[in-house]
């Protein structure tokens, strides 16, 4: 082996470490090791976010229900197979149903057989905070309607006072009726109410809900509202929305693109 | 000429790379991240959060801040004594204490307490 070839071979290598190095510390989005900053190290500022989904309904398919199962499996929804006891987290239904103080009348074809997802609307204005005698659901620093299952006794105010049938109650011992557990979040027990939680549990961990994920379609976006900058908000600037029964007041979190 | 060909040799591959990362880098962002830094706190289940005699006579109380500052008021992150951080989470607790299946019920059984911990949670005894 010649000297020339000695030194390029040394030259080459030192250039490869100096183009790593320099790529690593100039780009830290795409250095070696993801660092992972101490975030949630003090208390939220309350109201400083309001997470939301915009849902375009245009992109839903009628015999998909993904959002659905993958919502049910992660959060360990039992299904007992009657209406009686059913729990419900997301669903799907039809016009009339999620949208039943909007016009029916003489909407195209198209967007009376469509079918609609529906879910907690996380409302800024929830009644069903105030109809809770022990504070169990509550008003979270980022805009979710939460539910503290500790706090729970079952009395069903909530659900009475709920414009959309969000929440449901386990008639029976939830445990019951789950085929396929998931090991990463609890159960409920009997006599207590549940609910669409925002995937609380999944933004902690830097994931977005798992409605979001799972649609083929791509039908869901979630983001900040309160952030002018955000995905949600460009969609909600670009197109006309609609919220389930506006009317009332509860300002909710959730918005349609019929 | 001589310096000519020493830049050449180390800029090419450099710029290779750059080239490269570039190619690599993450594509498509159709949906949106979450835009808080929801950036978990590795549970580190080496060690103890107190000192056992403490815990022995105080976990319930402990467990009663963690899950009320934590689901209540979003304050995640326990800072023990010693300065070391820990997620406020059953899992924290169990990631080690589970290797014993009996661990909690051996002494509630003595004691004859029944906490609903394990209606809801997975208890270490079923956990897999």
């Amino acid at each position: 082996m010649n000297k020339e070839r000695r030194d390029f071979i040394r030259k080459t290598g030192l250039g490869v470490l100096a183009g790593i190095c320099a790529s690593s510390g100039l780009l830290p989005k795409f250095s070696l090791e993801e660092t992972v900053l101490p975030a949630w190290d003090e208390k939220p500022v309350p109201g400083k976010i309001r997470w939301g989904m915009l849902i375009d309904t245009r992109k839903c398919l009628n015999e998909c229900s993904e959002c659905v199962a993958k919502c049910h499996f992660v959060h360990n929804v039992p299904d007992f197979g009657n209406r009686k006891d059913e729990v419900k987290w997301i669903w799907k239904s039809s016009y009339e149903h999620v949208f039943p103080t909007s016009t029916q009348q003489f909407r195209t074809s198209d967007v009376l057989l469509r079918s609609y997802i529906a879910m907690c609307n996380h409302c800024a204005d929830a009644p069903c905070t105030r109809a809770c005698p022990t504070e169990a659901t509550f008003k979270r620093w980022d805009g979710i309607v939460s539910m503290d299952y500790h706090r729970c006794i079952g009395c069903r105010f909530c659900m009475a006072a709920c414009p959309y049938g969000s929440r449901s109650f386990n008639w029976r011992d939830p445990r019951e009726g789950i085929k396929l557990a998931s090991v990463d979040y609890p159960t409920r027990e009997q006599g207590v109410v549940e609910k669409c939680n925002f995937c609380s549990d999944r933004l902690v961990r830097g994931l977005i809900p798992a409605c979001a994920e799972s649609c083929p379609q791509k039908a869901f976006t979630f983001g900040d509202l309160n952030d002018p900058k955000s995905d949600i908000r460009a969609l909600l600037e670009s197109n006309n929305t609609m919220q389930r029964k506006p009317e009332l007041g509860t300002k909710p979190s959730v918005f349609y693109i019929i | 000429m001589r310096i000519n060909k020493t830049i050449l040799t180390i800029g090419l591959p450099a710029l290779l790379m750059f080239a490269l990362l570039a190619f690599f880098r993450q594509s498509g962002n159709a949906v949106e991240a979450p835009k808080a830094p929801p950036a978990p706190v590795a549970v580190d289940s080496t060690k103890c959060i107190a000192q056992t005699e403490y815990m022995r006579a105080n976990h319930m109380k402990v467990l009663y801040e963690w899950r009320n500052s934590s689901v209540r008021e979003g304050n995640r992150v326990f800072i023990a004594q010693n300065g070391s951080r820990f997620q406020k989470s059953l899992k924290t607790c169990l990631g080690c204490h589970a290797t014993n299946r009996l661990f909690c019920f051996n002494c509630h059984m003595y004691a004859n307490v029944r906490p609903k911990c394990w209606n809801c949670h997975l208890s270490p005894m079923e956990t897999p």
